[in-house]
């Protein structure tokens, strides 16, 4: 038998290969998805009226970029919607993170304010949308209340179910140790409840983005929600689909952006745990 | 330096509260008194309320009845003198082992801690390791840690809970020697829980044989080998032999009593 062992170079071109594998299979399926969209409605089996095609999406964004919308620059309009998502994302995840400690670390809160705060989690948060509009006018301070109210929950319950979870060994042995109550929860609860945290910024800067669009939709002066109404009411599917691949583009990211953060805070984890790359 | 306290258990007993709603006796009317600077084990038949002895020292539970003293004073809460390894891994894992040594110090706000944490990795053998994360270590690396993160803040009182018990043989011999040798230089009271009787006469001044659950006192064995000890070889001395088949001929019973009840537990299940 001769079993040789691989070299560290083979190790590297298999990786390669596999990974030039992946990305050409993955090209391969766009092009055949976008490709396949354009020649049926070229050939007028799919409506363009009514489906749009991808090389009018194209146009569309030109024109945007090149003239301006129908409400103003694309500039102006996308960067209303990312700031309404952002400031929604922020207070949200901080109030958030904070409520969820401080309710996790203390019992006595907790059983006071869970009926309010499962009442408040059963409203269809969208419908909040109309009562931000009506009390905060048709703004940007709408849409990042809104934003806020999508964030809020999630990371809210993330970090009250990751206090709730943190190791009462490593409680006890930070206590024997020393720590105060203070200490606790700064150096064992809060470290260990970061990966549900950061876990639930993953999904909800996704639901600031709703809570925005949303919001711009329910009446609004400019942002990507109010274009997309624009391109709905003149039957522009392909404005739709333009407003749709910027809104993409962003939400992709600030997920990057968040995967960032959180490879840094929880660079302490083994790495197979760190996840998918998805 | 500092040396040890006295540690008392009088009339104590404690039972939990089991998920199905009836009790659990762990401990009944267990009398105790440890010397100051005496090193004891505990030992007796897996799950007979040794670490619920453990656990009561340390203040982390209350004793349902009776009292626990230590340094004469009634144990109500945690005490930051005492140190307690505990039998899993208790490391910080956001940690590196830098600071998962520097914990402790650095909870008691000392200003001076950077040479006494270098000290304390030197002495467990992790120089060069300071940065590691508890998952970059292995079991043994992990557990040096954790006598190095209780013993940097020199308690009176060291309370081990089988700190050894996840380890392989040979990681554990070694372990058992470094421990003997850190405590030779501070001689802190120690109560040590195994169900490792030969590490317990290795180790010990005092070897106590608990019966199987409820754990009362059984036995109590003065081990008069001459110290300093290596654990590594004492186990082939000739006294260290017969000291050791005294203690296994009334260990053996309560071991025979708690394995017939394992055996039983599940043959009442199917009867009902």
């Amino acid at each position: 038998m001769n079993e040789d062992f691989l070299t560290e170079e083979v190790i590297k071109r298999r990786a390669l290969i596999s990974r030039v594998k992946i990305h050409s299979f993955q090209t391969l399926f766009a092009v055949l998805l976008i490709g396949s969209w354009q020649l049926l409605t070229d050939r007028k089996i799919l409506d363009p009226f009514f489906y749009g095609k991808p090389s009018g999406v194209w146009t569309q964004l030109v024109t945007w970029v090149e003239h301006g919308t129908a409400i103003g620059s694309l500039w102006v309009n996308a960067w209303v919607t990312l700031y309404e998502a952002t400031y929604g994302f922020l207070s949200g995840v901080f109030l958030g993170i904070i409520f969820g400690i401080f309710l996790g670390r203390n019992k006595t809160a907790a059983d006071i304010f869970a009926p309010y705060i499962k009442v408040s989690n059963s409203i269809p948060r969208v419908v909040l949308g109309s009562i931000f509009t009506i009390w905060l006018g048709l703004g940007s301070i709408s849409k990042v209340a809104l934003a806020f109210v999508l964030v809020f929950f999630p990371v809210f319950f993330n970090a009250f179910q990751g206090t709730r979870e943190a190791d009462a060994k490593l409680i006890a042995n930070a206590r024997l140790l020393g720590a105060t109550n203070g200490q606790v929860t700064r150096r064992v609860v809060i470290p260990s409840a970061l990966s549900w945290i950061t876990a639930s910024m993953h999904v909800s800067f996704g639901f600031a983005l709703i809570g925005a669009i949303v919001g711009e939709f329910l009446g609004a002066q400019r942002g990507l929600g109010l274009l997309i109404a624009t391109a709905q009411g003149t039957f522009n599917p392909n404005g739709v689909y333009a407003a749709m691949l910027i809104i993409a583009i962003m939400a992709l990211t600030a997920e990057w952006l968040i995967t960032q953060l959180e490879n840094r805070l929880l660079n302490w984890r083994p790495s197979q745990v760190s996840g998918l790359e998805l | 330096m500092a040396n040890g306290t006295r540690v008392s258990f009088t009339n104590v007993s404690k039972r939990f509260r089991t998920p199905k709603g009836g009790w659990y006796q762990a401990l009944s009317e267990l009398n105790l008194d440890i010397e100051p600077g005496q090193f004891v084990a505990l030992v007796g038949p897996t799950g007979c309320g040794k670490s619920t002895a453990l656990t009561l020292l340390a203040g982390l539970e209350q004793p349902s009845i009776g009292n626990v003293e230590v340094n004469r004073k009634i144990v109500t809460d945690i005490d930051t003198s005492t140190g307690f390894v505990f039998q899993h891994d208790s490391t910080f894992p956001w940690m590196n082992v830098y600071n998962n040594i520097a914990a402790g110090p650095k909870f008691r706000k000392l200003l001076e801690f950077d040479s006494l944490v270098k000290s304390w990795i030197a002495k467990v053998g992790l120089t060069g390791f300071e940065s590691n994360f508890p998952h970059q270590l292995s079991g043994g690396m992990k557990k040096r840690v954790a006598l190095a993160q209780c013993l940097i803040n020199e308690p009176s009182l060291l309370l081990l809970d089988e700190p050894f018990s996840a380890l392989d043989v040979q990681t554990r011999a070694i372990m058992t020697d470094e421990l003997m040798t850190l405590w030779e230089t501070n001689r802190s009271t120690v109560v040590f829980v195994t169900h490792d009787l030969e590490e317990a006469i290795a180790l010990a001044d005092r070897v106590i044989v608990l019966t199987a659950g409820p754990a009362r006192v059984k036995a109590d064995f003065l081990i008069d080998l001459p110290r300093p000890r290596k654990a590594r070889d004492i186990r082939f001395d000739k006294h260290f032999l017969e000291i050791y088949q005294g203690i296994w001929k009334v260990l053996r019973d309560e071991v025979d009593i708690a394995y017939q009840r394992q055996l039983l537990a599940p043959a009442k299940g199917n009867a009902k």
